[in-house]
């Protein structure tokens, strides 16, 4: 399945994104298992006060490696590359194609918004401007959506991109059956890959959805209209959100957190307790890893991540306390731990559990009720 | 609807593009180079690929008729074009890298 708004791709585009995604497949599947078993070899072993660091120390005195971390980094500015340059052919028939979309939902600008510092430092996943750019149009929003569904490798929902947001709507069935909200937010809703599922799922709901770049809003404004959803988007940042106190019945994000800040997280916490209406529930989802059950190579790959592909936030956010943030935040009821990844969420299918089904078949979730 | 004319280029460089400790910048411009020049020869066996089958398909040209084949002027300045944009993206990592040093 796919949607009228996402970037077409002439011949050669799409073989130019064919190669990226195979080239990362190689360089994972066949480089990186090479690495890994050096990575062991260089392990001081777990009476090490610093193994982590030492190790990914050690690596680095190998040319070799050095040569596929940087090389990972290019295939990943290559992607963006290849892209944005694709993007940037069809702009005027991208505007036109938004100029012609139903008159659904709405975007409200904010002309002094600033960037949170933790956005303004890196643009995440080396994708150039960041979430913020504004390019006077949508075009940056196209970029994030190609990119992101080639980044996927088609593995979260192919080209719509959403299977979180329906994964989202598995756990409010499994945990919190009898929620019908009426008022709806996403924090960091991007492109709304998550809030369109969300939105499909609550028909009767007034949807809103908050992120911090324009062209990222008017594009997902454009393909909300498109795929015939009315949501209304705001330009804001998850940490104070343009809303008066207990305005919504449900409030979430869909893997937010990773790319904000430790005080961010115990901030954005707060803001979903705040905004929330008594009985309200909140939900986040996070990538399906706990610092702590990785092994020593994952956790290298998440300093390789961190300092080659711009997540500083990744180990914070899967070392994070959630049960004791969301308690902290005045919530009760809380929940975590994982949910079945699903593309067709229906009620009393459950799929909640402690255990993780590794990546691309749960994600993390951490909820609970106000 | 802005026009092309006006629009201002997309940003071609993310922020925050850390060493990797130990390796010389010189050795990540040439994987760079190296791996941009493998997406271009994939691109291009790729089309190469759908136009053999295509002429192949509608039984319209023999070997032959390709290595004879010379273009006209029209056809030879989109060659040129094509042959200009190969070497801005194979080499774009040392235009990278001169660019940054403008900006410092």
């Amino acid at each position: 399945m796919t949607h009228p708004m996402l970037p077409a791709t002439t011949h050669d585009e799409a073989a130019a994104q064919l190669f990226v995604r195979d080239f990362k497949m190689f360089l994972t599947e066949a480089v990186e298992p090479g690495h890994r078993a050096r990575a062991e070899r260089l392990d001081p072993g777990a009476s090490s006060n610093a193994r982590v660091e030492t190790v990914y120390d050690r690596l680095h005195a190998d040319a070799a490696f050095r040569a596929w971390a940087s090389l990972r980094r290019t295939s990943q500015e290559m992607l963006w590359a290849s892209v944005s340059e694709s993007v940037t052919r069809q702009a005027d028939s991208l505007e036109a194609l938004a100029a012609a979309a139903p008159e659904l939902g709405s975007l409200t600008l904010d002309p002094a918004f600033v960037q949170p510092a933790y956005l303004n430092s890196g643009d995440v996943h080396l994708m150039p401007g960041g979430y913020a750019h504004d390019d006077g149009a949508l075009l940056q929003g196209a970029v994030m959506d190609r990119g992101g569904a080639v980044y996927m490798l088609g593995r979260n929902g192919g080209l719509m991109n959403d299977v979180r947001g329906h994964t989202i709507v598995a756990h409010i069935f499994a945990q919190y059956p009898d929620l019908d909200p009426a008022n709806i937010l996403e924090l960091g809703c991007g492109v709304g890959t998550s809030l369109i599922p969300v939105a499909s799922a609550f028909p009767d709901a007034q949807v809103h959805g908050v992120d911090v770049g324009a062209a990222m809003l008017r594009y997902a404004l454009a393909r909300a209209r498109h795929l015939g959803a009315s949501v209304h988007l705001h330009q804001g940042d998850a940490e104070s959100p343009p809303f008066p106190d207990a305005s919504f019945d449900l409030v979430f994000s869909s893997v937010l957190l990773h790319e904000t800040s430790p005080t961010a997280i115990a901030n954005i916490m707060a803001q979903s307790h705040r905004l929330l209406k008594p009985g309200g529930v909140v939900v986040h989802l996070e990538v399906p890893n706990r610092y702590d059950e990785l092994d020593l190579w994952g956790k290298i790959r998440g300093e390789i991540e961190a300092d080659y592909n711009n997540e500083p936030n990744w180990k914070a956010a899967i070392s994070a306390d959630y049960r004791a943030l969301l308690a902290q935040a005045g919530f009760t009821d809380i929940a975590v731990g994982y949910q079945a990844a699903t593309s067709t969420p229906v009620r009393d299918a459950g799929g909640f559990s402690d255990q993780s089904m590794g990546t691309f078949r749960s994600w993390f979730v951490a909820s609970a009720r106000k | 609807m802005t026009q092309a004319a006006d629009r201002p280029a997309m940003p071609t460089r993310a922020k925050r593009r850390i060493p990797v400790p130990g390796q010389s910048p010189a050795e990540d411009r040439m994987l760079a180079m190296i791996a941009a020049l493998a997406s271009e020869l994939a691109v291009t066996r790729e089309r190469l690929d759908s136009v053999e089958r295509l002429l192949e398909r509608a039984n319209i040209v023999d070997r032959t008729a390709i290595e004879t084949f010379t273009p006209d002027a029209s056809q030879g300045s989109d060659r040129d074009a094509i042959r200009r944009r190969l070497i801005a993206h194979i080499f774009g990592p040392l235009r990278s890298d001169a660019d940054a040093q403008g900006d410092a």
